[in-house]
């Protein structure tokens, strides 16, 4: 059997990414001269989803919001003209970074805020030992020296003193931004920013180990309810509705808000080389790249063997001649098919496997093998199915039994039926685990957003793993036509 | 080597309704015989032949083979069907596989033959049925004749003891079924042990040494072919094997369209394996109608055929007629000179002309 590779799809994917690269930089925006909050009326805001300046505004009908997902975003949409100004704290964008944006501070915001640690509500031995910590650091002039640094590119200050070493457990940390200089994954993966800082010297001072990892900020929250994590960090604001579900440790910092427009002056115009670079060398993000690739392509291929190997099972309870044994297997189908596959793998990761104590991987494992051991199941019995009943007389003619006529003639002619099928769902499995970010893993499209929060360039890591996905799909297909050729 | 006592077999079918189709049958058959079991759609031909190798289990009865029971509890289907073949109406070949694989496949597996062993004896039986040339190609392009005589090579690979035949003609295009028939009465000549439902008479006739009658889920007359054919004992035996296939043509006015009587009359000769008759008969047919009977409309033309007898006729029935329409010149002497007999006569409702060809 000869194998054929379409190129139809090549020709396709390659006018996509030539219209990607066609629109990069082009810049839509047409700058507004602001200088106060009273100037916002008439106006479109961005800001992230669900903050404190979402809820200020959203009542306001003069304003028009524009809800964005990560800070990154709200930047490119400010620079392609979709919103006039958007709003965010201050520390976010530090003067150098924003002379790479090409954006400005137009004014800072009236009200000032607190910022402390979320922890879990009841949580009180971990707050008070943070507090403690806090003003100790408060009291020798570390705290000052830390943030200066971060804010300002000062020298860093030397290890907190003293201590009160317990447990060596993990500190399980979590926060919801990813961006300098608050918390991020700067040179050599290591997480870097002034609350990650905090932190790591805390978990220090108290003898534990550190472990952070980035989540959007409601499923942080949600993680930490569940006793997931102990501490969520985001630049959080003491807020009242806030101390409803969490309680907060001693403020840190004094935050007020920012309004960023577009910088008309500014004249960076990166080169396409120097995007490339930046975006992809540059504390080498590259590995980020790479790690996320091995991790899509550990849970894909893990998942597509423990759901082929469940796939059997659905495949044999959808044959079995007890009416029973049918209507369970079905009854799961419509459960697994009615479920949007995001929702369940929340569903599975804060709630049925929450108190098992396994990592996000093998969580998006199991759930993408129960979707996909229906999937395969269904393809296979439909396929065994398909396959004349006189082929299975004819082996038991012969003097086969009836095991031995179905793994020697049966199956493999449905095997070649339902390959290309079984095909296009493991391309959809892969496709569909773009969404194990929301359980803080490391995928290959959660790196995009990595980078991209760090560089704020949509572009090049959206184009980078658009090229990644499409090759891993290509050669999933490419694989099992091997094996079908075998 | 094959006895079955009081066999029965009983469907039931999803809208509740119960069949019997198979009632009370009970047979010996010996080594060596070639057994033809014939008889009218739904008398349980096809069910008998399936329930001896199990693939339709029996409601009840016994079936001994080699003096053991098969039907018995925990008895070792796969060793028993090893030694009784089956080539099946709609062929079953495996599509997968290559005309040779199909063959070498089960004597590798199931005999423990290298597969050089088997690929050898595995051609040695294509060359017996005629498609040594098609060992390596897939059956999706052989032909309904060839992948009949592929089926039986492969049931011939197993080296058994009987083979049993389900209507291996019955699905195939009229223009193949002899060489199908003539590749198992080489097998007949050979002295292999067969049971063949079938529905070519002349062929049960020609090659069995017994025949089943089967009617009303029994073996309704069982004897040798001349007993069977020649003379038959029950009425039900006697109608069946006399029984004649007809074609039958009205024709009102000259809107006709006389070309479908042509193919028609083609088809026919070929499915009862008489193509030899084809064109004359459509020439006497043409010179009647264009000629003898031109102004005679309407009138009926039949065409009929005794499998048994392999007598053919062409009836020409005109109604209200009490004289024949048939003029009596030099013409019509000339057709009287290319057949066998020209019979004129009156019927009930009118007149015909039978004209019974060589």
């Amino acid at each position: 059997m000869k194998i054929r590779i379409n190129k139809a799809p090549l020709f396709l994917f390659s006018a996509v990414i030539t219209l990607m690269l066609l629109s990069c930089g082009q810049d839509k925006a047409s700058s507004s001269e602001m200088h106060s909050e009273a100037e916002l009326s008439g106006h479109t805001v961005s800001t992230t989803a669900g903050n404190y300046y979402d809820n200020k505004y959203s009542a306001r009908e003069d304003i028009t919001m524009f809800r964005v997902n990560t800070e990154a975003d709200g930047i490119q949409a400010v620079r392609q003209g979709l919103a006039d100004v958007h709003v965010t704290d201050e520390v976010t964008f530090t003067p150098e970074l924003r002379r790479q944006l090409g954006i400005r501070l137009a004014f800072k915001g009236e009200e000032a805020f607190d910022v402390a640690f979320a922890v879990r509500k009841g949580d009180d031995q971990l707050r008070e030992q943070m507090d403690r910590f806090i003003a100790q650091l408060k009291a020798d002039g570390t705290l000052d020296a830390i943030l200066s640094h971060w804010l300002e590119d000062t020298p860093a200050p030397g290890p907190v003193k003293g201590g009160e070493p317990g447990a060596p457990t993990p500190l399980r940390c979590i926060t919801g931004v990813s961006m300098a200089p608050i918390c991020y994954i700067g040179e050599g993966g290591e997480w870097m920013g002034m609350d990650a800082d905090i932190l790591k010297r805390f978990a220090a001072w108290s003898g534990r180990t550190f472990d952070m990892k980035f989540q959007d900020l409601g499923s942080a929250m949600i993680a930490l309810s569940t006793g997931q994590c102990d501490v969520v960090c985001a630049c959080l604001y003491i807020t009242d509705e806030r101390k409803k579900s969490v309680d907060f440790t001693q403020p840190y910092y004094l935050c007020r808000a920012g309004y960023f427009v577009v910088d008309k002056e500014s004249t960076s115009q990166t080169g396409f080389a120097e995007r490339l670079k930046m975006n992809l060398v540059t504390e080498s993000r590259w590995k980020l790249i790479t790690d996320g690739l091995w991790e899509t392509v550990k849970i894909t291929v893990l998942a597509i063997l423990l759901g082929t190997l469940l796939g059997a099972g659905v495949c044999a309870m959808l044959r079995s001649r007890r009416k029973w044994v049918n209507k369970t297997v079905e009854l799961y189908g419509a459960f697994i098919q009615g479920i949007p596959t995001l929702v369940l793998l929340l569903v599975m990761f804060y709630v049925i496997l929450a108190s098992a104590g396994l990592s996000g991987t093998v969580v998006a494992i199991i759930t993408f093998a129960l979707c996909f051991a229906w999937s395969s199941g269904s393809i296979f019995s439909s396929a065994i199915s398909s396959v004349p009943k006189g082929q299975t007389e004819a082996g038991l003619s012969l003097g086969f039994t009836p095991f031995r006529t179905f793994t020697g003639i049966v199956f493999p002619q449905a095997i070649q039926k339902a390959l290309p099928l079984y095909a296009g769902e493991c391309v959809s499995l892969l496709k569909s685990t773009s969404i194990v970010g929301y359980i803080a893993i490391m995928d290959l499209t959660r790196a995009s957003d990595l980078i991209r929060s760090r560089t704020f360039d949509a572009m090049i890591p959206l184009l980078v793993i658009t090229i990644a996905y499409f090759v891993l799909a290509w050669l999933i297909r490419l694989l099992l036509n091997l094996f079908l050729k075998k | 080597m094959i006895s079955i006592r009081h066999l029965s077999k009983t469907f039931h079918n999803p809208d509740g309704s119960v069949v019997t189709v198979l009632k009370d049958v009970n047979c010996d058959i010996e080594k060596g015989e070639v057994i033809s079991i014939i008889g009218p759609s739904g008398t349980g031909k096809s069910t008998l032949l399936r329930a001896l190798n199990m693939l339709e289990p029996p409601t009840s009865g016994e079936i001994w083979v080699d003096s053991e029971n098969i039907m018995a509890r925990g008895y070792k289907l796969d060793k028993m069907r090893r030694k009784m073949g089956m080539v099946f109406q709609s062929f079953n070949l495996f599509e997968h596989m290559t005309v040779l694989e199909n063959i070498t496949y089960a004597p590798v597996r199931l005999l423990n033959k290298t597969l050089q062993e088997a690929s050898a004896e595995g051609m040695e039986l294509l060359k017996k049925v005629g498609l040594a040339q098609k060992a390596d190609v897939y059956p999706e392009s052989l032909s309904g004749g060839q992948k009949q005589r592929v089926a039986i090579a492969r049931a011939l690979s197993m080296h058994p003891d009987v083979i049993l035949f389900d209507e291996p003609t019955s699905a195939l295009d009229p223009t193949m079924v002899g060489e199908v028939l003539s590749v198992i009465r080489q097998l007949a000549k050979d002295g292999l042990t067969m049971l063949i439902v079938t529905h070519e008479m002349r062929f049960a006739r020609d090659v069995s040494t017994r025949i089943f009658f089967m009617n009303e889920g029994i073996i309704y007359e069982d004897g040798t072919p001349e007993q069977i054919f020649e003379h038959p004992q029950r009425s039900a035996t006697k109608a069946f094997v006399n029984r004649i296939q007809k074609l039958v043509y009205e024709i009102n006015d000259d809107s006709f369209d006389y070309l479908q009587i042509q193919t028609g009359l083609n088809r026919f000769c070929i499915k009862y394996n008489i193509p030899e008759k084809a064109d004359g008969a459509y020439s006497i047919i043409k010179e009647m109608l264009f000629e003898h009977l031109s102004d005679i409309r309407p009138l009926t033309l039949r065409i009929t055929h005794a499998d048994l007898s392999g007598e053919t006729a062409l009836d020409f029935m005109v109604e209200g007629l009490t004289e024949s329409p048939l003029p009596h010149n030099d013409a019509v002497q000339a057709i009287r000179s290319q057949v066998k007999s020209i019979i004129e006569e009156p019927t009930t409702r009118g007149f015909r002309i039978k004209i019974i060809l060589k």
